[in-house]
């Protein structure tokens, strides 16, 4: 009960100051939004494209491609970046032309070029308008090809005249593949993989600034007031970690809730997502909680907290994903997962990405579970240190 | 020495930081109703005495009990029984006064109208009832102390620990604390108080522990103390006629160790000017003189301190 009554002190200390509802509530959400509208800042769908050859036919396309309407085109300058980028959903769908597609072109080979998409529903006009510039394209090469075996001209000359009567000329048949299966289930939308990842972020992020709360009760002479009264230390702890649990839990609602509303995130199965939240919450909390009972200077544990809770979350894979660590560097794959943050999205994955339920998020949430018990108790055995000598 | 129920019993408290031996063996008791001070100056272990009395600081060795129940850093049951008035402010800054009592009163298992009728008591002893819905960041350096007064007495505890309560606290405010530290032990409190003003010792203290580089170096009521350094008091008299018949007239009292005339008047040396005062003046005036006035000095435990240490309290 008593924990309750500390943790009910700390909230209302908290909310006191409006600048801290600022920072908490308001602060990420504005920055998911900028975030989001950095990539997304139109409604039209983007095509990633890259050129792996620079013939005058694959420009050509380009050309096509960018003058087709309800959708931006983004030229890529590698492989791997487009189909990353099209991985984190930040383009709708990747088209990879081939070096060969000039010259399999003007051979009268077939020409296969790829197209990686995410998800059905977002690439469907996009593959449309892909479909259309080659057809249109095609055309231009049958008119070419129809040119050069009359003896008319070269290859170029014909395109030329080609170009010209263009719309006419029949198609070409071009084998578009589609290698989004290839790449993984990924079936997320636009803002949803970074609004995970920053979620986890920001939550561990307050918590861990919160250390300095901690850490000026105790400069405060408050904390030792509180070990002459009939209060545990556990109890102490406790209740300025329970305070700052649902601060962290407050945080991961308003993000979660005002992700959904304005870009329409998939959080997966409810209770499933509201597990992960609690469960983090108390991950975050507890760390704090052993920040602030392990440094005794408050600004050193506000720039520590920024500090970890920035670098904790790079290497879990909140900044780049982790199937990039996986696919590109797998020891850092396995380094991310000393943080919770990499626990914390691979229990996302296991509801949004493999449409679980909260059942399948268990093994990591007992995971991080595992964190928030052995922080919580290093914090409890060094705060009554600190405080008793 | 005293029949009264023992409330804080401590023995053979240890306390060392490194190489520096702040507390060496300090023991003392203090029953109910009666106020215990320990006078000593800066450094002198006062504040780690105390913080070991309350369970505060992890002591190197040592026994406290506080209503026969023995206390230790974890010490549930004994701690219901202590209040404390830390040296250095304890509040928080951000909260108003009235939320800072409430929230001390839950954790000492206070609670619903019991609390907030004694909240009100403790405003109004304090003297904060008009500020309590300030925050007290905005109130003044003695409003912060007496509001960190008022934290320790709010659960009515059976023993108060007062650390250096008054210092920094203008006249008034100090007086008002002096005050409610007697009424408190009036009505049966047993008081801890510490200070580095003697004034306040022997004002307040039943007994006193002279303490000084973590020992005490001498225990007792104030008059104890006095005689066991061999001081006597001084009287001054205003005197008119034959002042020196009346030290004659004084030979023949045992305790009048020095008597002589001074400037208008006759002072001397007395082992126990409580005890002998009304002879002294029937000698002297049956001697034919006129008294206008009578000034007791009794010696202080400044010099006491002074004797016992070679050094002044505060240098
Ligand atoms: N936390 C600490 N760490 C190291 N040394 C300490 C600590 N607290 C006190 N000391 C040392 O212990 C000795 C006794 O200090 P203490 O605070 O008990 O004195 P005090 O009698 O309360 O003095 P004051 O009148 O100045 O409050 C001093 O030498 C002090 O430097
Ligand atoms: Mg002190």
């Amino acid at each position: 009960m008593k924990a309750f009554t500390i943790a009910g002190i700390n909230l209302r200390r908290f909310v006191r100051d409006r600048s801290n509802v600022f920072w908490v509530l308001v602060f990420p959400i504005l920055l998911i939004l900028v975030l989001g509208a950095a990539f997304g800042g139109s409604s039209d769908p983007r095509l990633g494209v890259y050129e792996a050859g620079d013939g005058e036919l694959s420009g050509g396309l380009v050309l096509l491609l960018e003058e087709q309407s309800g959708m931006q085109v983004v030229g890529f300058e590698s492989r791997d970046d487009l189909v990353a980028t099209v991985e984190r959903g930040e383009v709708e769908a990747g088209l990879i032309i081939p070096a060969d597609y000039d010259a399999g072109l003007q051979a009268g080979r077939s020409v296969v070029v790829e197209l990686a998409i995410r998800s059905a529903e977002d690439a469907q006009g996009i593959r449309g308008n892909v479909q259309s510039a080659l057809t249109q394209q095609s055309g231009v090469l049958r008119a070419a090809a129809f040119v050069q075996a009359e003896g008319a001209g070269t290859f170029a000359d014909g395109l030329d005249v080609a170009a010209a009567t263009g719309e006419n000329i029949p198609d070409v048949t071009v084998t578009v593949s589609s290698v989004g299966e290839q790449i993984g289930y990924f079936q997320l939308g636009r803002f949803d993989a970074s609004a995970q990842a920053e979620l986890l972020l920001f939550m561990f992020l307050t918590s861990l600034t919160a250390s300095a709360a901690l850490i000026q009760t105790r400069r405060l002479g408050v904390a030792r007031r509180m070990v002459a009264t009939p209060t545990p230390v556990r109890t102490i702890l406790i209740g300025e970690g329970l305070g700052r649990f649902v601060i962290a839990l407050l945080q991961g609602v308003f993000i979660m809730v005002g992700t959904l509303v304005l870009f329409n995130v998939d959080w997966g199965d409810p209770i499933g997502a509201s597990a992960i939240l609690i469960v983090f919450a108390l991950v975050g909390s507890g760390a704090a909680m052993l920040m602030g009972s392990l440094f005794s200077n408050d600004q050193q544990a506000g720039g520590l907290g920024v500090l970890f809770g920035l670098g904790l979350a790079a290497l879990g894979g909140c900044m780049i994903p982790l199937i990039i660590f996986e696919y590109f560097a797998p020891t850092l794959f396995n380094i991310a997962h000393i943080t919770p943050h990499a626990w914390g999205l691979e229990a996302f994955d296991a509801l949004v990405i493999e449409k679980g339920t909260v059942v399948d998020t268990l093994p990591f949430l007992g995971i991080l579970l595992g964190y928030a018990a052995v922080f919580y108790l290093l914090a409890i055995w060094r705060l009554r240190k600190v405080l008793t000598s | 020495m005293d029949s009264r129920a023992s409330v804080l019993e401590c023995r053979d408290l240890k306390k060392s930081y490194g190489d520096n031996a702040a507390v060496k063996g300090v023991g003392f008791h203090i029953a109910e109703g009666e106020t215990y001070g320990l006078l000593g100056p800066n450094g002198a272990g006062k504040t780690t005495t105390i913080s070991m009395v309350t369970g505060l600081l992890e002591r190197d060795s040592g026994e406290v009990f506080v209503n026969g129940l023995p206390l230790t850093t974890t010490s549930i049951d004994a701690k219901r029984e202590i209040g404390l008035v830390p040296q250095d402010l304890a509040i928080y800054p951000d909260l108003t006064a009235r939320e800072n009592l409430i929230f001390f009163g839950k954790l000492y298992e206070m609670s619903g109208s019991d609390l907030k009728k004694r909240v009100d008591e403790v405003l109004e002893i304090i003297g904060l009832t008009d500020r309590a819905g300030d925050r007290t960041e905005e109130y003044s350096g003695g409003m912060k102390r007496r509001l960190n007064i008022g934290l320790g007495l709010l659960h009515q505890p059976r023993l108060l620990l007062l650390d250096e309560p008054t210092v920094g606290v203008d006249p008034q405010s100090r007086n008002a604390i002096l005050e409610s530290v007697e009424q408190l032990s009036g009505e049966g409190m047993a008081v801890l108080y510490t200070t580095h003003y003697m004034e306040e010792a022997e004002r307040l203290c039943d007994r006193v522990g002279i303490i000084d580089l973590g020992e005490i170096k001498a225990e007792g009521t104030r008059r104890e103390l006095v005689q066991l350094v061999g001081q006597h008091d001084r009287i001054r008299l205003q005197a008119t006629g034959p002042c020196a018949a009346g030290v004659e007239a004084l030979a023949s009292l045992a305790a009048v160790r020095e008597a002589g005339v001074r400037d208008g008047g006759i002072e001397m040396l007395v082992d126990n000017a409580d005890r002998w005062l009304a002879e002294i003046l029937g000698k002297v005036s049956g001697a034919g003189v006129g008294i206008s006035s009578v000034d007791v000095e009794e010696p202080n435990l400044e010099s006491v301190f002074l004797h016992l240490t070679g050094r002044a309290l505060r240098d």
